[in-house]
């Protein structure tokens, strides 16, 4: 271990201070070269040919899988310096490489669509001259967490940079990324749900250098200390993501030895360039050209809730929406008419959303080819200023982003489904939901010590939509990661020692029905034991139940339903533990509430985003996410699915599945459902008859609909919501066209 | 091997289309040859009761044809006819919609996953003759119907497919949608 230090040590010393003749380009030189290449020609850096790669391709790819592995391995083995579940044991960390540029070349397994965002702090650094006042040398430390400067998604996914340096030129960046158990907001945890602008975001860091030479300085330590509510954690977080780029530090100065640099620069140029290619070619080759539209909302509830923040308190109803347009190109993912931004924490910043499209596009696109910045030249991105996507306010919270990013990632990545559905890759078919949903807060035990933390297990894993073939599968999606999973609930009962689990179940029944179904959600009970002097908590999530988190299902389907929790506290939980029986998920909670087993003062069922929870001994706090859409036409399943959904228990309620599907069936002695034929087709036609009995035209709907929007009949929340998607063009045209409004139509903000 | 040994057979898609095809199969499924579109597209036109050309699957029920009046129109599985395809065919199909916590209910479950009422409503599309679920939107009211996808079918055909459609044209890519609620606004004005 001394020698490799010792070798390094030489490395860095080597690499200080640049040759006595050789200019070296500010970093704002570097990506305005680079800028003016790439526009210049419509290839990555100029580059038509891949020389490289062509003259000798086995030299080529050596030289790409010794820097894909160096990233590989920095997850790999340095993950394991973290105690946070989060990143040790799931899919909430990434390491990467990127050129000078913030270009990605390589990631890791991991949350891999972060790669989308790396140009945004490093263009910042160059364009505010970092390099120059007073220089990038390198083995620095940066950290950034900052969604304006850094284009993060949320505070909480926290990032470390690394530059490589050689003969005073930066020509590469090793990157560290992973989500802290806890930021530091007002709003304990890591996705503060109430924040009203970005200074109760937590520890929000604009690109700051906190080390040198692969070392951390003192004072760094201090800020977790003293600004976080996870300081243990966090700091072990900050030591895993430093290791892992040290490690690939070191591995691309080996490489730029063995190579050369003039290769170096030359092949990173050609992976980007050839990655880019071969996107454009997957596009051609699975997507259909034209228009696709996709929409979603999301109900912020703060009426009421930030009496202290009087301008924040209000409900605003947000409009995701998105277009996606295949081009010569690659394809154009246009969000205008979405929401303005707002005093709530779920605004986005432009590289928070490509946070999210990417997701998408990345694991549409990118799965045969290297995981480069080429899919971020592919799609062509329109977030308006003064949307949601893109504020033009500067001190806009983002601490939530994720909550409604994921809506349109979800309509991006349905776009692709559908195109794929249209030319025969049904295997590739499927819905995309996103709710996903997590805990977080703080606690004080009986000695006084405090603490913070996340329980990240509905984002880990959640059921997948419905392919246009068969059911979906549960807890196995995940589109922010590949690493599916849930995590171990022991690993999580001990980052919040009074929180224990009853109970950690698929629930029944929870999906968006269809020909197919969705894959199931998950639900949990925590169970609250001598929390001490305090414990409360939050919880952030993706679609709420309140809202589906998709506004359109697939092919006759409904979408997934969204995430709710239930806190009951003040139970008799003591009696039920002493009878052995205590409930397991949600509907079991519910039932045996009614049954009177389970006796609750206060019993809160939260469509919407919970205020602070405060929990004593035997409070139970309840959540439910991670459900998805179905596929085609209910009335269309195999009967013979809905008896086994029956008989598993995957569908609880007879008489629910009996109207949804048609189906008609009898128990017998042993409790097994059995189909009745022929009741079945004659309950199938008459559901048909009564579709046909209970609907309208669409001209006479649109007849009766139309004078809601010409007298601006609506609640007060949806006619912001509109007036400001129509203060879009785009938007404005649909709107005004559709309901055929006279000209000068206007919908006024409204005061709450 | 050439392109012909990669193409996934016509009874996979087959086996697909049903939801019958084996997991093990679908895990070793071929890349995606240029043939499975043309492939694709001939299953399904053996299947469907009408001789009218599929130009393209829009969803598990709704094909885009051209009929024999050589229009381009979107056509339900059963033989109804929904319009110009480039006007949204959801204007063609009747719809009920779903506003309280009970009519719901009956689409959503458990109870504390159902939607709240009043910050969208639940709309079902259904093809006038069959009554086939063809959609399913969840909106906020006042919200317009949404236009799914529209394709630019010659540029599939002719750039995507190297096979080019004959009656090629301009115009064909061009949402018209608002021309259909232009006309009902003035049959009532």
């Amino acid at each position: 271990m001394a020698e490799a230090l010792s070798e390094r040590n030489e490395v860095l010393v080597k690499n200080l201070k640049p040759a006595e003749s050789t200019p070296v380009p500010t970093l704002r030189e570097i990506i305005a070269k680079r800028d003016q290449l790439t526009e210049s020609t419509g290839h990555y850096y100029g580059v038509t040919e891949l020389s490289l790669r062509d003259s000798d391709p086995i030299k080529y790819e050596r030289f790409y899988a010794k820097m894909h592995s160096a990233v590989l391995a920095a997850r790999e083995s340095a993950r394991f310096v973290a105690a946070s579940p989060g990143s040790r044991e799931m899919g909430e960390s990434l390491w990467g490489l990127a050129t000078a540029e913030g270009d990605t070349l390589a990631v890791s397994l991991g949350f891999l669509s972060h790669t989308a965002i790396l140009p945004v702090s490093i263009r910042y650094m160059a364009n505010n001259d970092y390099d120059v006042n007073d220089g990038i040398d390198d083995g620095d430390v940066y950290a950034v967490s900052d969604g304006l400067t850094g284009g993060v998604p949320h505070p909480g996914d926290f990032y470390t940079y690394v530059p490589i340096v050689v003969e005073g030129e930066v020509v590469s960046w090793a990157v560290g990324i992973n989500h802290l158990m806890e930021n530091g907001a007002p709003v304990a945890g890591s996705w503060a749900t109430f924040s009203v602008d970005t200074f109760m975001d937590g520890l929000v860091c604009p690109p700051m250098r906190t080390g040198r030479k692969l070392k951390q300085e003192s004072w760094w330590k201090a800020i977790w200390e003293r600004r976080t509510r996870a300081a243990t954690m966090n700091i072990l977080d900050d030591k895993m993501r430093l290791a892992g780029c040290a490690m690939i530090h070191e591995a691309v100065h080996k490489l730029i030895d063995e190579f050369g640099m003039a290769y170096y620069k030359r092949a990173i140029r050609e992976v980007i360039e050839e990655s880019r290619r071969m996107i454009l070619d997957n596009m051609k080759a699975l997507l259909v050209p034209g228009t696709y539209n996709g929409c979603a909302f999301r109900l912020v509830r703060y009426e009421g809730l930030q009496n202290v923040w009087s301008h924040a308190n209000k409900n605003t109803l947000i409009h995701v929406r998105a277009s996606v347009e295949p081009n010569e190109n690659g394809l154009l993912l246009d969000t205008e008419g979405s929401s303005k931004w707002g005093y709530h924490s779920y605004n986005a910043t432009p590289g928070g959303a490509d946070c999210a499209v990417f997701l998408g596009m990345i694991n549409s696109f990118s799965h045969n080819t290297k995981v480069t910045a080429g899919i971020e030249l592919a799609v062509q991105r329109h977030y308006p200023v003064g949307s949601i996507y893109n504020p033009d306010n500067e001190y806009a919270s983002n601490a939530n982003l994720w909550a409604q990013t994921v809506a349109l990632n979800s309509i991006g990545f349905n776009a692709v489904s559908r195109a794929t559905y249209s030319r025969g890759y049904l295997e590739e078919s499927f819905t995309i939901d996103g709710n996903w949903g997590a805990f977080q807060g703080a606690g004080t035990a009986k000695d006084g010590t405090s603490y913070g933390f996340t329980n990240f297990e509905w984002l880990g894993g959640t059921g997948r939509g419905a392919w246009c073939y068969r059911d979906g599968e549960p807890l196995v999606w995940a589109a922010w990661s590949q690493i599916a999973t849930i995590g171990d609930a022991e690993e999580f009962e001990s980052t919040v020692p009074p929180l224990f689990y009853l109970g950690r179940k698929l629930l029944k029944g929870y999906f968006g029905y269809g020909k197919y179904r969705g894959g199931p959600g998950n639900s949990a009970v925590h169970w609250c034991v001598e929390p001490g002097q305090h414990l409360a908590l939050t919880r952030p999530n993706g679609g709420l139940s309140c809202t589906p988190s998709v506004g359109l299902g697939m092919s006759g389907a409904y979408p997934g339903p969204g995430s709710f929790m239930i806190s009951a506290r003040g139970t008799n939980l003591d009696e039920l533990i002493s009878e052995g029986e205590t409930p397991r998920d949600a509907t079991e909670l519910l039932a045996m509430i009614d049954e009177g087993q389970l006796k609750v003062e206060n019993l809160e069922i939260w469509k919407t985003d919970c205020p602070e929870l405060a929990l004593k001994n035997n409070d139970l706090f309840v959540d439910a996410a991670g459900s998805s859409g179905g596929w085609g036409d209910p009335l269309d399943r195999d009967p013979m699915l809905v008896i086994e959904d029956l008989n598993t228990g995957m569908t609880p309620n007879y008489n629910f599945v009996h109207e949804m599907n048609g189906v008609v069936a009898v128990q017998n002695d042993q409790g097994e459902w059995q189909l009745d034929e022929q009741a079945t087709a004659e309950k199938r036609i008459a559901i048909r008859r009564a579709r046909l009995d209970e609907s309208q035209t669409a001209e006479s709907w649109w007849h009766a609909e139309r004078q809601n929007v010409v007298t601006k009949n609506f609640k007060t929340e949806i006619q912001e919501m509109y007036a400001q998607s129509i203060s879009f063009e785009k938007f404005n045209l649909e709107f005004c066209g559709f309901w055929q409004l006279e000209a000068g139509y206007s919908l006024e903000a409204v005061e709450s | 091997m050439s392109e012909a040994e990669f193409a996934v057979s016509k009874e996979l898609i087959k086996q697909l289309i049903d939801g019958t095809i084996d997991a093990e199969r679908l895990l070793k499924m071929d890349r995606k040859d240029k043939a499975r579109f043309f492939n694709y597209i001939a299953v399904l036109q053996e299947r469907v009761a009408w001789s009218d050309q599929i130009l393209l699957r829009l969803g598990d029920k709704l094909y885009i044809v051209i009929n024999d009046q050589r229009q381009r129109v979107a056509k339900c599985e059963c033989g109804h006819e929904l319009g110009d395809y480039r006007k949204n065919w959801k204007l063609a199909c009747k719809i009920r919609t779903r506003r309280t916590i009970e009519e719901m209910s009956q689409v959503y479950d458990p109870a504390p996953a159902v939607p709240e009422p009043g910050w969208q409503e639940i709309r079902e599309f259904f093809c006038p003759s069959c009554a086939s679920q063809l959609a399913v939107e969840v909106v906020a009211p006042g919200y317009p119907i949404v236009f799914e996808m529209l394709p630019d079918l010659d540029k599939f055909y002719g750039e995507y497919l190297g096979a080019p459609l004959p009656d090629s044209a301009p115009d064909w890519y061009e949402d018209q949608t608002h021309a259909v609620t232009r006309q009902w606004a003035e049959k009532s004005a």
